[in-house]
């Protein structure tokens, strides 16, 4: 193990060494406490009321108790048993005085080396509630209080005097003051009556407490909550005696370093109820134990995604934690959708998993090993061996539920005595079961120890690409893979998230593991059985991840494809296959889960003809995309990922929809077979007379294209087919409509890849010759799409300024929309273009020079006037120089041919004569394919025909390079082949070089889009790309953020 | 508030109660945050040690409602409504405060005046 285990420094050592004494000094101490507590009993029977007593009304008396047990589980305790840098504050239980002095302050503060302190303080701050904090009172009792320690690393050496003085100090405490009991709320602070911040918790306590029920029927339930309960019910049918011990029992143990016993030891605290004077015992009471337990696991979650360092700390403690992994659930269940993403649930899980894990496949084994005497697992054994004398010498005292008693207690050392695998170094009786243990446990007969140890991979493979091979070498993927059909929600879902991180990163032999076994059927089978949105996360999650991977998008797109859409993509996009006429229309939900669906199908939607045909013709699918982005654009709500995700997988599906969907034939424009040039001379003349012949108005110019009759006639003669029905399917693909959507999104969102999509789709959707195309480029003129274009030819992103500099090429088969764009969009083309060596300050990449240069070349073809605006624009000086140094041979070429086609004019030779130009300014130079400007022609010819099928997105005209045009080929254009550190985003193939340089693949789905900020646009621009470095792992460092809240 | 890794941490905390300000659809808190887990903590002008990755406020609007409550640039934000702040990623705070269904948020903060007052106040007992 040990070589998975960074070893987290001596400092745990140090600290389990302290904790260990500390747990002797507890045990003397707690033998204190329960002399005294008999004492008090034989006292009376209201003992613990008047000892509390005072001037409170006695009703709210057992309510201190209460709080004070409750103050055990609050996050303070966490603290003491996380050992983590970010301690939390000691704050816990608060006691109002009286209304009538609420300027007087007092705070104890208590760390858990026992240094308790105590001040009083006059204070005006008037929203500073009067607040003590009791913490110290029931459970410090046992320990010395210094009033100023210092040094709070010295664990203070247990002595008889330390323990008994801060007894009377509670005595003390307590009775001279008045103190009116409130309730608490989570944060340890007086709630206001009925508004517990945690009020939508009664859901999660239900469901809990059924589990609890469960408990007696299955023997295998796990959770510590429920058998907190347990222990409850049975002390509190007890004799006060037996409580009492019980108590005494539980608070020994209770000081441990682990928090894993507090929700027990609070439990056992209710004993006290019975001695209410008002009687009533309600049993409702009980839950408030879950919301703190809630509460707690809230607080220990978000330790997850940390830096490295603790990382490795937590690799070797995870056990301090016992985040209760019905309570996570439970809690989103409560919490609602709205919610959802308050802690990242991914992260969240991975936490738990990561966290319980070791403690639990080492306490789960030992909780049934007394029962199940047939296990023979060596390390079980052991365990068993080393707790059992070790409770009896503890606890000689006979106990009234002995056998449920100590099997509490046996688990909870089990979660609390794991931590002591940290001194396994030391001890050698103590270890973590090794890789080949554990993947054999997950073939265990028990359950709970199949999906502990299924968790406890996830955790291991976390970041850790070498586990994840030897898992896969040491044959654990079939076992994981056969889990998934396993009918325990625990074990199936253990088992995807540890295939979940497994399939994460670039080795792709993990993910051809998981599919050699038939993982991905499994994982579809179980995506269609289950209900439970974590395990469905889980599984889109891994599909995701597996459909990074070129070879496997068709096993999924087979085997997958309608079940994410029927059981995602259509109920999470608000699409009805026949909308209820009543029903208003729904929205899309933006879930984790179908984030993670659309991103599988964006990766799969790029593997070329096939899964193209695959995906239109999938019932229902090109329907809910359109209808989640319509709803996003209708709610103003673009920026986020599944966003991004449906308009890859439109773009990609609107690839070549002109010669790949059935009956495209019909469709053809016999008009376009001539060649869009044909026409243009004539058609030139009259716009230059009607358009261009004076400045007009921006607007009047965009709507000039009504006025001029031939072009009101092409477009209105579109031989357009009839509609009979409704649209559905994919020829919503090309339906005009969708112009409109696109161009929405083009307008409004600020994600870059968002953007590009869309610009992308208008790109596909404008190119080819048929019927469809011709609409659809009338159709961005008429909706005022161009200026729109235009303007983000000046986006920061190199990939958006491309996407829309190729849309506008292919737009401009329009012979309108050329005119207009080459009037208007000159200028822009060329302030992209670099000055020779020296580059513009975007620094735009070659295959956008490139695309920019090819984009000019096909708006001043057959457009001397065009070509008029170039001279204009001042871009004969760049040309050139692209042309004469360019270390691009592409640029070169491509500027070659911008410059042949002005040479071409002769009209307007005299004016570049004029500047100083000559005919071999305008020639190629060497280096270039020189043919004279005639050899344009079949180039642009070539424009016009549709591209290679390896251009798997977008159609893209490029002249003369569309075969080895690095900007459409393979990975730059696939919109999603690999998951960034991020977890899930998009990143181009050379930002994922580099990114794997440096962060080394390191990071799974646990942390994602830390930075996103949608209450900050600004912000999301940022981080939007940036995101997929700021990982803990890696180097990189995270730029500061500021959110307004 | 400094600490050591693996020791727990002392801090006198005051409550804070916000109040939302509704604007529309918007609540407004009227302050900002700085840090989180995720992000790097050295660059945090407020706190005493540059390794503590909590939750800091960095901005307090004028007349806003956390300034109304008392909450003071560079205090930091221990819990929020019970949930813990020391351990969360910088985008988990911001959500833990900007949920649309609470119109108010409990805070617990801790600043150094607070320790100071506190100390002071112990030398006199």
């Amino acid at each position: 193990m040990e070589e998975y285990d960074v070893p987290s420094a001596a400092s745990i050592l140090a600290s389990v060494k302290e904790q260990e004494a500390r747990f002797e000094r507890l045990t003397r101490a707690l033998e204190e406490e329960r002399r005294n507590v008999s004492l008090q009993l034989e006292r009376g029977s209201l003992p613990s009321d008047r000892l509390v007593g005072g001037t409170t009304g006695g009703s709210n008396q057992p309510l201190a108790w209460q709080q004070m047990v409750m103050q055990e589980q609050s996050p303070s305790n966490q603290t003491s048993m996380m050992q983590e840098p970010q301690e939390v504050v000691e704050e816990t239980v608060t006691i109002e005085e009286d209304p009538g002095t609420p300027t007087s302050r007092v705070s104890v503060v208590t760390s858990e080396d026992g240094t308790t302190r105590r001040t009083e303080t006059k204070d005006n701050v008037t929203n500073m509630k009067v607040t003590k904090v009791v913490k110290t009172i029931t459970r410090r009792t046992f320990q010395p209080v210094v009033l100023s320690q210092s040094k709070p690393s010295t664990p203070i050496p247990p002595s008889t005097t330390s323990e008994t003085k801060p007894v009377t100090k509670m005595v003390k405490t307590v009775t001279t003051r008045t103190v009116r009991q409130v309730p608490m709320g989570p944060d340890g602070l007086p709630l206001p009556e009925g508004s517990s911040p945690l009020g939508s918790y009664t859901d999660s306590i239900d469901r809990r407490y059924m589990k609890n029920g469960e408990r007696f029927i299955t023997p295998q339930a796990t959770s510590t909550l429920t058998r907190s309960y347990n222990n409850y019910s049975d002390s509190y049918n007890d004799t006060p005696d037996s409580q009492f011990r019980h108590y005494g029992l539980h608070d020994g143990y209770g000081d441990m370093p682990e928090n894993y016993g507090s929700l027990s030891r609070g439990v056992n605290y209710r004993p006290y109820r019975p001695y209410m004077p008002t009687g009533g015992y309600r049993p409702e009471n009980s839950y408030t134990l879950p919301i703190r337990k809630e509460d707690y696991g809230h607080v220990a979650q978000p330790q997850v995604p940390m830096g490295s360092s603790t990382v490795d700390l937590n690799r070797s403690q995870p056990e301090r934690f016992q985040p209760e992994p019905y309570g996570l659930e439970d809690d989103r269940r409560s919490l609602g959708p709205d919610d959802e993403e308050a802690y990242d649930l991914e992260p969240d899980y991975s936490t738990a998993n990561r966290r319980t894990l070791p403690g639990r496949t080492i306490r789960e084994p030992l909780r049934n090993g007394p029962r199940v005497r047939g296990y023979e697992d060596p390390i079980e054994a052991e365990l068993i061996d080393e707790r059992h004398p070790y409770i009896h010498g503890m606890y000689p005292a006979p106990l009234a539920q002995p056998e449920r008693g100590s099997m509490a207690s046996l688990d909870r050392m089990g979660g609390r005595r794991s931590p002591s695998i940290d001194s396994i170094r030391k001890d050698p009786r103590w270890r973590d079961p090794d890789l080949p243990e554990v993947i054999a446990m997950l073939g265990h007969p028990i359950d709970p120890v199949k999906s502990n140890a299924a968790a406890y991979l996830q955790h291991l493979c976390y970041e850790n690409d070498k586990i994840k091979k030897d898992v896969r070498q040491l044959k654990g993927i079939p076992v994981l893979v056969s889990l998934l059909d396993h009918p325990k929600a625990e074990v199936h879902r253990k088992a995807c998230g540890a295939l979940r991180n497994i399939s994460y990163g670039k080795d792709h032999d993990n993910k051809v593991a998981i599919k050699s076994c038939d993982g991905i059927p499994a994982l579809i089978r179980l995506l269609r059985k289950t209900n439970d949105m974590e395990v469905r996360e889980l599984i889109t999650g891994t599909l995701w991840n597996l459909s990074s991977y070129e070879p496997l998008k068709m096993v999924i797109i087979n085997h997958g494809l309608q079940t994410m859409t029927n059981e995602v993509i259509i109920p999470h996009s608000g699409w009805e296959y026949e909308p209820n006429e009543d029903s208003k229309p729904r929205d899309a939900e933006w879930t984790t889960v179908f984030k993670n669906t659309s991103g599988c199908l964006r990766n799969v939607s790029s593997d070329g003809a096939e899964a193209r045909r695959r995906l239109r013709e999938c019932e229902g699918l090109v329907d809910a995309l359109l209808h989640a982005l319509l709803s996003a654009v209708g709610k103003k709500d673009m920026d986020n990922k599944s966003v991004e995700n449906c308009v890859c997988i439109m773009r990609n599906l609107s690839y070549h929809v002109h010669k790949e969907i059935p009956g495209a034939e019909k469709f053809q424009d016999p008009s376009a077979l001539q060649g869009p040039g044909s026409a243009g001379t004539q058609r030139k003349k009259k716009d230059d007379a009607g358009c261009f012949g004076g400045k007009k108005a921006k607007e009047e110019w965009f709507n000039q294209g009504r006025k001029n009759g031939e072009h009101d006639k092409n477009y209105d003669t579109l031989d357009l087919p009839k509609r009979t029905e409704p649209t559905k399917g994919f020829e919503l693909l090309y339906q005009p409509e969708v112009v409109r959507l696109y161009l929405s999104l083009l307008t409004e969102s600020q994600n870059y890849n968002t953007l590009e999509a869309a610009a992308g789709a208008l790109q596909n959707l404008s190119a080819g010759q048929w019927t469809w195309s011709n609409y659809i480029r009338a159709t961005v003129r008429k909706e005022k799409g161009l200026p729109i274009l235009v303007e983000l030819l000046r986006s920061d992103s190199d990939k958006v300024v491309r996407a829309v500099a190729i849309a506008l090429r292919n737009l401009s088969i329009d012979r309108r929309n050329k005119d207009l764009i080459g009037s208007y969009a000159m200028r822009d083309l060329v302030s992209n273009l670099p000055s020779g060596q020296q580059r513009p300050a975007k620094n735009l990449e070659e295959d956008t020079v490139v695309a920019i240069l090819n984009t000019i070349h096909e708006i001043i073809t057959d457009s001397s006037e065009n070509a008029r605006s170039l001279i204009t624009a001042q871009a004969i000086d760049k040309l050139v120089a692209i042309n004469r140094t360019s270390q691009s041979a592409r640029e070169t070429k491509a500027a070659s041919h911008v410059l042949q086609t002005v040479w071409s004019y002769k009209e307007l030779r005299n004016g570049l004569t004029k500047d100083g130009w000559n005919k071999t300014h305008f020639q190629p130079t060497a280096t270039g394919t020189p043919k004279g400007s005639k050899s344009c022609k079949p180039g642009y010819d070539d424009t016009t025909l549709p591209l290679m099928e390896k251009n798997q997105e977008c159609l893209i005209f490029h002249p003369h390079f569309s075969a080895g045009n690095r900007g459409c080929s393979g990975g730059d254009m696939i919109p999603m082949d690999e998951l960034g550190p991020d977890g899930y985003s998009t990143i181009d193939q050379r930002d994922k070089d580099s990114k794997y340089k440096s962060s080394d693949g390191s990071s799974d789905l646990q942390e994602r889009e830390p930075l996103k900020n949608d209450t900050n646009r600004k912000h999301y621009i940022r981080s939007n790309r940036p995101t997929v470095s700021l990982v803990d792992a890696c180097d990189v460092k995270p730029q500061p953020v500021d959110s307004w809240v | 508030m400094s600490f050591i890794p693996g020791q727990p941490v002392t801090a006198v905390v005051q409550r804070i109660e916000i109040q939302k300000l509704r604007e529309g659809d918007n609540l407004i808190l009227g302050f900002s945050i700085g840090g989180g887990i995720d992000q790097d903590a050295s660059q945090n002008p407020f706190s005493e040690d540059k390794a503590d990755k909590g939750i800091y406020v960095t901005r307090v609007s004028k007349g806003g409602p956390a300034e109304v409550a008392g909450l003071r640039i560079g205090d930091k934000i221990m819990q929020v409504n019970g949930w813990d702040m020391t351990m969360v990623t910088h985008d988990q705070a911001r959500k833990r405060l900007t949920k649309k269904k609470e119109d108010v948020v409990r805070l617990l903060i801790t600043r150094k005046s607070l320790e100071e007052t506190v100390r002071h106040s112990m030398m006199q007992h």
